[in-house]
């Protein structure tokens, strides 16, 4: 599903970075784990083609997004959904506006974004929500809405930078077993945390960042072990 | 309950008719629509602030090159009244001297005087001894426009058999300069106009962006295409630009009735293109400059 090879990122002299070599296989659930500055944020980033590499190739689902023309990036991102952690809604848009905005740019039918949407809107516990605004939903709610947003194309991989950032541990806990559901439909998550919690509660694999070098992968791991 | 379902009936219908990629194409194109729709409803009073500023700025745009066409026409056609006159040597074949000048680019006609009647002529404007006719034969010449007399004549001296030339020199400097000073008028104005809406429209936009700049941060993220960003801002841009033209054709039509008082006074009928030149040129200066200005202001602050 994802694979990189050699993949540096340098921000000026100061590596991001550095020969990242890592290959996440389709249907796998994995953390991105490390402390503030590892790189986590910047892979993500260049996952989604916010950011390029400096050097190496990263390809995803077998295309080289490295070389990717800037016209096709919201091609790539439409085959992802991407999770962030100040959840990114228009706070002026109803719920179900917020999950069906991205689908109306397809030119798809009405019928078809009000089941697509309200089938997200199940996933993530919040089909009785559908009108509300943002700003009168909890936080956890809103990166449920997020959820829903990332997951109304279908995609086959989902992409979380820090979903339970600003989430109390009863929401983080809701959040990521909904990712794990969202996991259980073949859907490959890759979620960048440092919620050593989660991490130890979920036993998922654990890729480890430290000083922009991979510093451990282990298959069912844990935050520190 | 009845409205809806004949709404509905009739959505099926037209739906019906369209091949399922059109359909998506059109749906696309609906909903861009939409959010340009929510720009123009989310920018309030200061749409009526822009479209104002940009009719203020077509209709000086406008009122101008419509004198300058009027203006135009009229020095045009005095430069056509004004002739060269060839006086020609008693040797000369005549013949073959107007055939030469009939040769001349930009002549537009060549008029035989022979030296009898203009003695003739002379004999009854003024009181002459009776003395042997001491005119020689003339050509009378007309140009087609003012601002090829001068080469005209340069041409005309230079055929063997035409001993002098005259011309109103005077007026044809006077009407080559009022002629320059309509075009250079007419140009800076071009120009001044098309910069004028350009930043107006780039600052508007750039207004409409800053005031939704999270949406389309958001928008890009979630993968929505470049085209469907871009689209909604430049076609705000370019409704601006088409209602301040609409406007500004109002007082377009109003300069005409001075002018055609103008082209009255001179005799001359004015130009029957000039009106739809200049308002079709209006529109297209105030949709594409406008639609241009947005362009150049997404590029600018956002990265589609």
């Amino acid at each position: 599903m994802i694979v990189l090879k050699d993949v540096t990122k340098q921000y000026k002299a100061q590596p991001a970075l550095y020969n990242i070599n890592l290959h996440i296989r389709p249907g796998e659930f994995v953390f991105l784990t490390g402390p503030s500055g590892a790189g986590k944020s910047t892979l993500m980033k260049m996952l989604y083609m916010e950011e390029r590499p400096t050097r190496g190739t990263i390809l995803i689902g077998g295309i080289n997004i490295g070389n990717l023309h800037p016209n096709k990036i919201p091609n790539l991102r439409r085959c992802m959904g991407i999770v962030f952690q100040d959840y990114k809604l228009l706070q002026n848009h109803s719920v179900y506006d917020n999950i069906a905005y991205v689908v109306r740019t397809l030119g798809i039918s009405s019928r078809e974004i009000q089941a697509r949407v309200h089938s997200a809107l199940k996933v993530v516990g919040l089909d009785d929500k559908a009108k509300s605004k943002p700003t009168e939903l909890s936080g956890g709610e809103q990166q449920r809405v997020s959820i829903a947003r990332a997951i109304v194309n279908g995609p086959p991989l989902l992409i979380a930078d820090e979903p339970t950032g600003n989430l109390d541990p009863s929401n983080s806990k809701e959040i990521m077993k909904i990712l794990e559901e969202v996991n259980q439909r073949g859907i490959t998550v890759l979620v960048s945390t440092h919620d050593s919690n989660m991490v130890n509660y979920l036993r998922k694999r654990v890729v480890a960042l430290r000083d922009g070098q991979i510093e451990k992968d282990q298959e069912a791991g844990t935050y520190y072990g | 309950m009845a409205k809806g379902k004949t709404r509905q009936k009739l959505k099926q219908t037209v739906k019906s008719h369209i091949p399922k990629d059109w359909l998506t194409e059109v749906r696309i194109f609906y909903r861009m629509l939409i959010e340009t729709g929510k720009g123009i409803s989310q920018a309030g009073l200061i749409n009526i602030a822009i479209v104002t500023t940009m009719a203020a700025i077509l209709t000086i745009f406008g009122c101008l090159f419509r004198s300058s066409l009027s203006f135009q026409t009229i020095v045009n056609d005095l430069g056509g009244t004004l002739q060269i006159s060839a006086y020609l040597d008693d040797s000369a074949d005549t013949k073959a001297v107007i055939s030469r000048v009939k040769d001349i680019p930009h002549v537009k006609s060549v008029k035989f005087i022979p030296k009898d009647r203009s003695w003739n002529n002379l004999k009854k404007d003024i009181d002459v001894p009776d003395v042997e006719n001491p005119l020689p034969d003339t050509l009378h010449v007309k140009v087609d426009v003012v601002n090829n007399l001068d080469d005209v004549l340069f041409k005309i001296k230079e055929i063997n058999g035409v001993n002098d030339t005259s011309y109103a020199k005077d007026w044809v400097k006077k009407l080559q300069t009022l002629n320059k000073v309509s075009h250079t008028v007419t140009f800076v104005v071009v120009i001044f106009a098309c910069l004028l809406t350009l930043i107006i429209i780039n600052n508007t936009i750039q207004l409409v962006i800053q005031c939704r700049k999270e949406e389309i941060e958001i928008m890009r993220l979630m993968g929505v295409s470049n085209w469907y960003i871009k689209f909604p801002l430049v076609l705000q841009g370019a409704i601006y630009g088409l209602l301040g033209a609409i406007i500004s054709i109002f007082p377009i039509n109003a300069i005409q009735v001075y002018l055609f008082k103008l082209h009255d006074f001179f005799m001359i009928p004015p130009f029957v293109l000039a009106q739809p030149i200049v308002i079709f040129s209006v529109l297209a200066v105030g949709v594409m400059f406008s639609a241009g200005g947005s362009l150049i202001c997404i590029k600018k602050h956002l990265r589609v």
